[in-house]
């Protein structure tokens, strides 16, 4: 593996090179020297770090990056047939570039601002770098030394969005080896509601690296769903931290689902530090191919009486790796917690390996807490309950493996969002040829 | 720093004058560790060339180490030169004269526990001749299993009388380069236990009692190798239910069980040594290394752990499952009360086909301490029908206490089938006004409520230690409710 210095230096020259957003900007410019700092210090993290024990970015010190896009096209008509839902305020960044065409952004509703990432930075100064950290790890740090576009959602006080808003990350597959290093700034004021879907997509094979890191702030009694579909190229290398901050009453409702890339991680954060606050986090991964997937997630009962929920479910296939910690504290004082956390897996293919870890960290006593973790196979009784009745062995298997994996699309409250879901991972569902 | 060590030794000499050992054979050695002392030590033993060159081969590995930091405890840096490696037995007449000279607080103690009178003396340190003739009693389970060709014997008698045994299965399970502690363990161990089992022979005892009454005072380095050879069977008690009082800051163990063919080792502890005052100040580090194989075909290790006492816990007795239709269990109960620190678990390795194992454990905590469990469970490309349970449930005393739970799960093989599942809780409020309501002290109620969250693990004891354990739980939460 190169050593850390050796990958600083590329990146560190893009950041001096590239046109980046806010240069004008002096708080910007103290956070980006402080990222470049501590991306010195730290690095890509090596597997000798607890938390990427199972995953290895050595892929990445690999190859180099392109950091600009050769200029692209796609369609009207195109981006229809890609984005998820039809009625919906869509924000649209082709190859890390934001696309104003494409995008649906006019009539919003009052109180309910939606801007490209760059073009809003005077709103985003209070809250931006607050959610996440940049210690330890260098991910975060790379992203905040070289982010340049993504979407800031803003909603005012007792305003609820009508519409979801879809965010359509297109990597259009013309420039090699590109990579797009993206911010979402998505904050609620009290009392507001509002559904956002990240969508992540590749169209070709090509290779690509996306690092993006998502910011949630929600005010008190603010209500967020908040899901994520990401499908890149089978050699895309996707990188994500999700991190929000609750205030008391808000509630946070995410939903992580992964279906492409080669090589993926998701760290997923929520801090609970408003009374009577809540987070649901589900997730679901299919993976098939040498794909490898990584869902890291943690959730700080901060304060007492909040509560979380948490469901991942994992269907692995042929060579591919899976990988899910979830870690559960429970901090000093913070009473009356309840939290569940669980994360079942199917294996289907004698190559494949899964690494389970659902953690608890507990420092107050009156807490209802419970965890738990299965890895197995489709269930015999239950095949042969449907071959009794007719069925073939490859519809009972098909059949009982989307069974298992829907029980994620379920818990989406929203018709539209969830059938649309529900499309998708049909495609990707294995069959049950064996 | 480690080249700082081997810089000094090379101006130290490491030629050894033999009459030193007449020396020291009275007293110990002075604190400090290096090569020479691994000598000493091996020396003074009369080990023969194979076995102290096993040692020096461990202390050198041991010096390449750095103190492994991950586990959920925090202590001071311990200065590894300022132990002393070796003491001789301890003399008969050190200890006090009869019971009327021990300290009350340590009789109460026994008093609660029942422990047989007799006994209590021995344990508290007093003359043990001048009480009642031990030896006799010792020797009459010595011809027992002296017929049954069963091997059991203090680790230094063995390496004089079956160094072939030793040879073949001295690190076969847990080697020396396993991790810091081992291998300090190996390079410096003073004594500790052996046991052999022949082909076909079901231990006809516990190999408990005997223990209870000859192997006090092992020292802190101990090392236990049991090997259970085709179709055999033995239970094995470690440790004692009583306080032991014990000099000893750090302990750091190694015990090592192999199954042959069919074999099967109960293998118990139960772990009460000194845990330090309610602030925190002294008490034992307890850092064990246990580890079992399974390796003939349908063999079954079953470890069974009650760990009330030391300051720090820091052990995971596991077993690898290498044989095919081969059981691994472990049942484990761990109690931390003031600022006791415990990081305890275990590792189930799934190699052979149709393996199946059972995790129960039950974490206690109270005060201000910090209990964790840390297992894992992983099964290997070749291990089809593998089978694992895993069940650890957190009781909460008290909001200054805490309880963690980090199981790893990694799973090679689609025909595996893995659970695990987890609780924390508090002790209930309803349960203990039901039971205070029906006239029991607040205490007597902690103690039942605590019992039964523990049954489980309780009855895999052997029967007179169970009552004992059942005890011990209750006495080790006292003053933690109310």
């Amino acid at each position: 593996m190169k050593k850390f210095t050796e990958l600083v230096t590329p990146f560190a020259s893009v950041a001096e090179d590239e046109n980046l957003p806010g240069q004008d900007l002096s708080w910007l410019k103290t956070m980006r020297d402080k990222a470049l700092t501590q991306f010195n210090e730290y690095g890509l993290p090596s597997k000798k770090v607890e938390n990427w024990k199972y995953t290895s970015l050595w892929e990445l010190t690999q190859q180099s990056f392109n950091h600009q896009a050769l200029a692209v096209t796609v369609s009207q008509q195109e981006c229809q047939g890609i984005a998820l839902l039809d009625d919906a305020y869509r924000v649209v960044i082709i190859d890390g570039v934001f696309d104003a065409e494409l995008s649906q952004l006019d009539n919003l509703q009052v109180g309910v601002t939606i801007r490209p990432f760059s073009q809003s930075l005077d709103t985003v100064e209070q809250q931006l770098g607050q959610q996440v950290s940049m210690d330890k790890v260098g991910l975060t740090a790379l992203n905040t030394l070289l982010m340049k576009e993504g979407v800031m959602v803003h909603v005012s006080a007792k305003t609820m969005v009508k519409k979801p808003i879809e965010l359509l990350v297109i990597q259009s597959g013309t420039t090699d080896n590109l990579a797009t290093h993206l911010r979402n700034m998505i904050m609620l004021d009290h009392d507001a509601t509002a559904t956002v879907v990240e969508h992540y997509v590749g169209l070709s094979d090509l290779s690509c690296f996306t690092n993006v890191v998502s910011e949630v702030v929600l005010a008190d009694n603010a209500e967020l769903f908040h899901y994520k579909l990401q499908k890149e190229s089978k050699n895309a290398i996707h990188i994500a931290t999700l991190a929000a901050k609750q205030a008391a009453g808000s509630q946070w409702h995410t939903n992580n689902i992964s279906l492409g890339a080669k090589l993926v991680r998701n760290d997923v954060h929520s801090l609970l530090e408003g009374e009577k606050s809540h987070t649901t986090m589900d997730g679901l991964y299919l993976l098939n191919d040498a794909q490898h997937i990584d869902n890291h997630t943690r959730i700080d009962h901060l304060v007492p009486n909040t509560t979380s929920n948490e469901l991942y479910k994992g269907v692995l296939d042929d060579k591919s790796h899976g990988v899910f910690n979830g870690k559960v504290i429970v901090h000093k004082d913070a009473q009356k917690t309840d939290s569940k956390e669980y994360n079942h897996n199917l294996l289907l293919s004698r190559d494949c390996e899964i690494d389970t870890k659902p953690e608890m960290e507990i420092y107050a006593d009156d807490v209802k807490c419970g965890h738990g973790s299965t890895v197995g196979q489709l269930d015999k009784d239950q095949l042969f309950f449907l071959r009794a009745r007719g069925l073939d062995e490859v519809s009972a298997r098909s059949l009982l493996t989307h069974a298992f994996a829907v029980e994620v699309l379920d818990r989406i409250p929203n018709d539209t969002i969830r059938k649309a879901m529900s499309i998708v991972i049909e495609q990707q569902l294995p069959t049950g040829e064996r | 720093m480690a080249e700082q060590k081997q810089q000094i030794e090379e101006f130290v000499p490491s030629e050894y004058s033999a009459g030193f050992v007449t020396d020291i054979e009275s007293d110990s050695l002075p604190p400090g560790l290096s090569e020479d002392v691994v000598r000493q030590i091996s020396a003074i033993k009369g080990e023969p060339e194979f076995l102290l060159e096993w040692r020096l081969k461990a202390y050198r590995h041991w010096l390449t180490l750095e103190t492994p930091e991950w586990a959920h405890v925090t202590y001071p840096e311990i200065d590894y030169q300022a132990i002393s490696y070796y003491s001789a037995p301890k003399q008969k007449t050190d200890g006090p004269k009869s019971l009327d000279e021990v300290d009350p607080e340590l009789l109460r103690t026994y008093e609660k526990l029942g422990v047989p009178l007799e006994e209590r003396a021995r344990l508290a340190g007093v003359a043990v001749d001048a009480v009642f003739d031990s030896v006799s009693v010792a020797n009459t389970f010595q011809d027992k299993l002296a017929e049954e060709g069963i091997l059991f014997m203090p680790f230094s008698k063995a390496v004089k009388e079956h160094p072939e045994l030793l040879k073949k299965y001295l690190g076969s399970v847990v080697s020396y380069r396993d991790n810091y502690y081992t291998a300090l363990n190996s390079a410096v161990f003073s004594d500790g236990s052996f046991v052999y089992i022949p082909k076909g022979v079901r231990c006809p005892m516990e190999l408990s009692t005997y223990f209870r009454i000859n192997a006090a005072n092992t020292g802190q380095f101990e090392r236990t190798l049991i090997i259970a050879d085709d179709d055999a069977y033995v239970s094995y008690l470690e440790g004692c239910t009583a306080p032991m009082r014990d000099e000893n800051q750090l302990h750091a163990a190694v015990v090592e069980l192999v199954a042959l063919e069919r074999a099967e080792i109960k293998y118990s502890t139960v772990q009460n040594w000194y845990p330090g005052d309610e602030n925190g100040v002294g008490g034992i580090y307890n850092f064990v290394t246990k580890r079992a194989v399974c390796r003939g075909e349908s063999s079954k290790v079953s470890w069974t752990q009650v760990e009330t006492g030391s300051a720090i816990t820091w052990k995971y007795p596991s077993v690898i499952l290498q044989g095919d239709n081969s059981i691994g269990e472990f049942y484990s109960v761990a109690v931390t009360n003031n600022m006791q620190q415990a990081d305890t678990g275990t590792k189930m390795i799934h190699l052979g086909k149709n393996t199946s194992s059972t995790i129960i454990s039950k974490g206690i905590s109270a005060g201000r301490s910090q209990n964790a469990y840390r297992g894992l469970v992983r099964v290997g490309p070749n291990a089809d029908n593998a089978r694992n349970y895993t069940e650890c449930d957190s009781l909460l005393m008290g909001d200054t206490s805490a309880a963690h739970t980090f199981p790893y799960i990694e799973v090679k093989n689609p025909t595996a089938q893995v659970e695990h599942e987890a609780s924390t809780s508090k002790i209930s409020e309803d349960q203990l006004f039901y039971c205070k309501q029906r006239g029991m002290d607040t205490e007597d109620a902690v103690s039942m409520i605590v019992n039964g969250f523990c049954k489980q693990v309780i009855h895999q004891l052997p029967m007179e230690f169970a009552v004992e354990a059942q005890n011990l739980l209750g006495l080790s939460l006292e003053g933690s409710v109310g």
